[in-house]
């Protein structure tokens, strides 16, 4: 070990200090900022939680039990669950299939253009041709009528889920696609043509050279299409209203009708277990990223 | 005698639209200042061209006397003639007639100026000529509404007119026009007050001849005097909140007199759904929760609407029952406690109420009949809207769904679907809605549109054999009519709604104090007036009193008391006429009213999430779209989730 003299030390110690600070210094706007907007209001949350809804009277794990045992949250809770677990892989895989085949194409920069422009219509048309399509007097049953096909009331029944879902696909594939491609953008050239020389097929490039070189745009991803999943809700909202089919049901329907009823320790208590649900999923998955990397 | 006018040297002249055999003839006198009448030479010119059936061209409806000399009458269409009154011959004609829109007309000095609801146009009465456009003025006829009478005090320099924002002066060439008296302080700007007439008598004081329908007068007409007060604050330095889901009319009236009685108090009305914002119900309770937590919320609620079981549950809303110990005024209680709980806190009181009653023949309904007997009749609906007879039915069915636990019967709901589907029979899809039934009384007090659910609505449609019953909310009443519809029918009656619930009354205008309230007390005051006999006996047709000696002034018909008139009837096929006598209601009547409203015992479920779902897989039912076992399970389903919250 390399001997070095008290005052050295102390020198080392004040200039480590100094680009601490300095550093320190540079995040703290930014800090403050989610200090201000999303630390406190969230510490406030956590307070509530353990409060009455009006009253503010403490009432302990009151809330927590409440709401574990109401109903409502549960059916919330298992559909938004059944959702994210159906829908981001699909996504993931849909998009990454496409990123790659639009990567090769001489025109995949144009068509990827293409991709994007779902994100760019307001929720309200959307919802809009959704009612259109989908009332049970709406265009999709009347062109069923016509091939002699008995339709059905799509968002009052099990398709409302799937029809969901679709929408999901279909607004958020163009946005995944755009960053499979600057994840394939980042994989060098040079890697494909000494595979080739070596006699690699267009199959073993892409499971031995892209997908491992993709690993580090996949956290990002993943994360991203979860956060998205959660904005599905204002289509939703928007076509079905507060009470839409059971199928379709999320956390923000319900935490939506709490705020309206004053059940804010209702909702206190499930927007804590939420986010540390959410927290944890995210830092497993990072922990999963950083071990494999 | 239709019309008259006075002029500024105090000659009067009138107009009688006379019908005769070949069509309706208008006829003016002139009278001077000894009384001494002479027939005008004057006759209105018929329009030129086809014209459509039912508008009656040929006739005066508004005559103005501004000059000595000469006179303004305009007719059907809203052509106006200046008349010189000397010999009848027209001066100017003023083309103001238009498809779209029917001009007010109203002079000051050599100004004729003319308003419809986008625009203000101003003639000279000397040459006949349009003046350019006044773009202060326009902006302030569409700001502030109609003018509903005007008047000058310097030769038609200035106006003075007033809206139902209040009293408003403009200088003709001006920038802006001024508000002198705010409309929402005082009686001018009152739902039930209607200008006819200004007077300025110097710039501090004004009369203002009204039609108040609250007026204590028989024929409901007033004259007011307004004048200004140095001591009086232009805005009372308190401010009451008071927010409500739907604009009332009776709250408005109420407000109105509350402020005259306490000059230092500002109520400032919010009803947060209008036909401009389209707001959401939903949007409009998310919103108000973020005010009342956020401490910037109403003080007085008024729950129509809302949810007031949820908001008594959560705190949101003040114990009250010390309010009605101390007042010592005589209720329904029955009424009065619709919202009391087990331990005798009474967070939210409903000021009047709503009866679901029906009225028929005898084949079709027998007073005191119970719902399974009613649906077994057949054609008791025919030609209704599925939609309505749901939502009315709601009423009086929708209370016995709710089991202990507060969940939904899934079995009575089946039960209510297939009845109701059983008694309605097939649906037919060609018929169309009911339409909107007319009343037109010789008061002229004007025309209301009412509300689906309306009793009043399907009266007229009874009587000529449009349907075969009756039924729904029942909020005023009408002796007169009821009896010329009963005189219709074979052993007509009518009686309390057959429903799966019984003795069932909607409470209404139910009232609750913020526990959140910046002024609590003011608030008490407040609410404490809105059930004091005088704002108790305003009527608006918006439902019975609770407090029992309003409740018998407002069906007594005191108003007809020495009248010797007929109040005349019609619907849209101008053969259908119910005529019947203006009367006070018989006391037996009275009696039996007031009986039936003591016996009422259930308060209808007045929840709009599960209504909404009822109604609305309800209609499916009756069209036939599903079966009532279908209905039964789609609406438990989105209440059930609703009630799980």
């Amino acid at each position: 070990m390399q001997r070095i003299s008290k005052k050295v030390f102390v020198k080392r110690q004040k200039n480590k200090t100094h680009k601490n600070m300095r550093g320190f210094l540079w995040i703290l706007p930014s800090f403050l900022g989610v200090m201000v907007f999303y630390l406190l209001p969230y510490a406030d949350v956590v307070r509530r939680s353990f409060l009455g809804a009006v009253d503010n009277r403490f009432v302990g794990l009151l809330n927590y039990k409440t709401v574990l045992e109401n109903t409502a949250f549960r059916l919330a809770v298992k559909n938004t669950l059944l959702f994210t677990l159906v829908c981001i892989p699909v996504l993931i895989i849909v998009a990454l299939l496409c990123a790659v085949t639009l990567y090769k194409s001489k025109y995949g920069r144009s068509i990827k253009s293409a991709f994007l422009m779902p994100m760019a219509l307001p929720a309200v048309s959307v919802a809009l041709v959704w009612r259109l399509l989908f009332h049970s007097q709406g265009l999709v049953n009347h062109w069923l009528s016509g091939l002699n096909i008995v339709g059905s009331d799509w968002m009052n029944s099990g398709s409302a889920f799937w029809i969901l879902f679709i929408s999901y696909i279909w607004k958020n594939l163009g946005y995944d696609i755009v960053l499979w491609m600057a994840g394939l953008a980042g994989i060098s050239s040079n890697i494909y043509e000494a595979a080739r020389v070596d006699g690699a097929g267009e199959r073993q490039c892409f499971f031995y050279i892209t997908l491992p070189n993709l690993k580090s745009s996949l956290y990002t991803i993943t994360v991203l299409s979860f956060l998205n999943s959660f904005k599905v809700f204002r289509e939703a909202y928007l076509v079905a209203g507060d009470y839409p089919h059971e199928s379709i049901y999320m956390m923000q329907h319900l935490f939506n009708n709490w705020f309206r009823a004053f059940s804010f320790d209702k909702m206190a208590a499930a927007a804590v277990m939420e986010s540390a649900v959410l927290l944890a999923l995210i830092m497993l998955l990072q922990k999963a990223w950083d071990s494999k990397a | 005698m239709d019309y008259a006018a006075i002029s500024p040297g105090g000659q009067v002249i009138c107009a009688y639209n006379e019908i005769l055999s070949d069509g309706i003839h208008p006829v003016l006198y002139l009278l001077d200042k000894d009384g001494k009448a002479n027939k005008m030479s004057f006759e209105l010119p018929k329009e030129e061209g086809e014209q459509e059936a039912g508008q009656l061209s040929n006739i005066v409806t508004k005559l103005l006397f501004p000059g000595n000399d000469w006179a303004l009458l305009q007719d059907g269409p809203g052509k106006v003639y200046q008349i010189n009154v000397s010999d009848g011959s027209v001066k100017h004609i003023y083309e103001l007639d238009s498809d779209t829109s029917v001009f007010e007309i109203h002079a000051v000095g050599n100004t004729l100026i003319a308003q419809d609801e986008t625009q203000v146009l101003c003639y000279d009465l000397q040459t006949g000529e349009q003046k350019p456009s006044d773009e202060a003025l326009n902006q302030g006829g569409s700001e502030n509404g109609l003018f509903s009478a005007v008047d000058t005090l310097d030769s038609g320099e200035s106006i003075y007119n007033l809206s139902r924002g209040g009293l408003y002066h403009y200088k003709f060439g001006g920038s802006v026009m001024e508000q002198l008296i705010d409309g929402n302080m005082n009686s001018l700007g009152a739902p039930a007050f209607y200008p006819i007439a200004l007077a300025m008598i110097d710039e501090q004081n004004l009369l203002v001849a009204a039609n108040d329908t609250n007026a204590s007068s028989a024929t409901g007409v007033c004259v007011l005097k307004y004048s200004y007060s140095a001591d009086t604050p232009a805005k009372p330095d308190k401010e009451l909140k008071l927010y409500s889901l739907y604009d009332n009319k009776e709250i408005r009236q109420s407000i109105s007199r509350f402020q005259k009685e306490h000059v230092d108090v500002y109520v400032n009305y919010q009803a947060a759904l209008s036909e401009e914002n389209g707001m959401t119900v939903s949007d409009a309770l998310k919103l108000l929760t973020t005010e009342i937590m956020a401490g910037n919320g109403p003080d007085v609620l008024l729950l129509d609407g809302m949810p007031v079981e949820t908001y008594i549950e959560k705190g949101v809303l003040k114990d009250l029952s010390a309010l009605f110990k101390e007042s010592g005024g005589s209720y329904f209680e029955n009424i009065l406690n619709a919202y009391k709980d087990e331990n005798g806190q009474m967070c939210a009181v409903p000021a009047r109420f709503k009866i679901p009653m029906m009225q028929a023949g005898s084949a079709y309904f027998t007073p005191g009949e119970d719902f399974n007997t009613f649906m077994e009749r057949k054609d008791t609906m025919a030609n209704m809207q599925p939609k309505t007879v749901v939502e009315k039915f709601w009423y009086t069915c929708g209370a016995a769904w709710q089991k202990e636990d507060k969940t939904l019967d899934e079995a009575k709901i089946t039960e209510f679907l297939a009845k109701l589907k059983n008694a309605y029979g097939e649906y037919d899809s060609s018929q169309q809605d009911d339409g909107m039934q007319m009343s037109v009384t010789m008061e002229g007090a004007g025309t209301e549109v009412e509300e689906d659910t309306g009793f009043s609505q399907g009266e007229f449609n009874l009587a000529y054999g449009k349907c075969n019953t009756n039924f729904g909310l029942y909020k005023s009443m009408d002796y007169g009519m009821q009896q010329a519809v009963n005189e219709k029918l074979e052993n007509g009656s009518i009686d309390l709604m057959p429903g799966q619930a019984d003795h069932v009354f909607v409470p209404f205008m139910v009232m609750g104090i913020s526990s959140k309230s910046a002024q609590p007390e003011m608030a008490e005051e407040f609410v404490k007036y809105l059930f004091s006999q005088g704002a108790q006996k305003i009527s608006q047709f918006g439902g019975f009193p609770v407090e029992r000696e309003a409740f018998l002034s407002v069906i007594d018909g005191h108003q007809y008391e020495g009248k010797e008139d007929l109040i005349a009837v019609g619907g849209s096929d101008l053969d259908e006429t119910l005529s019947y006598p203006m009367e006070p209601t018989p006391k037996e009547e009275i009696a039996k009213l007031t009986e039936l409203v003591e016996s009422l015992t259930t308060p209808a479920l007045q929840d709009d999430v599960i209504k909404e779902a009822a109604v609305e897989e309800g209609e499916k039912v009756l069209k036939g779209e599903q079966s009532p076992e279908e209905g039964a399970a789609a609406i438990i389903q989105k209440v059930n989730l609703y009630l799980a919250e």
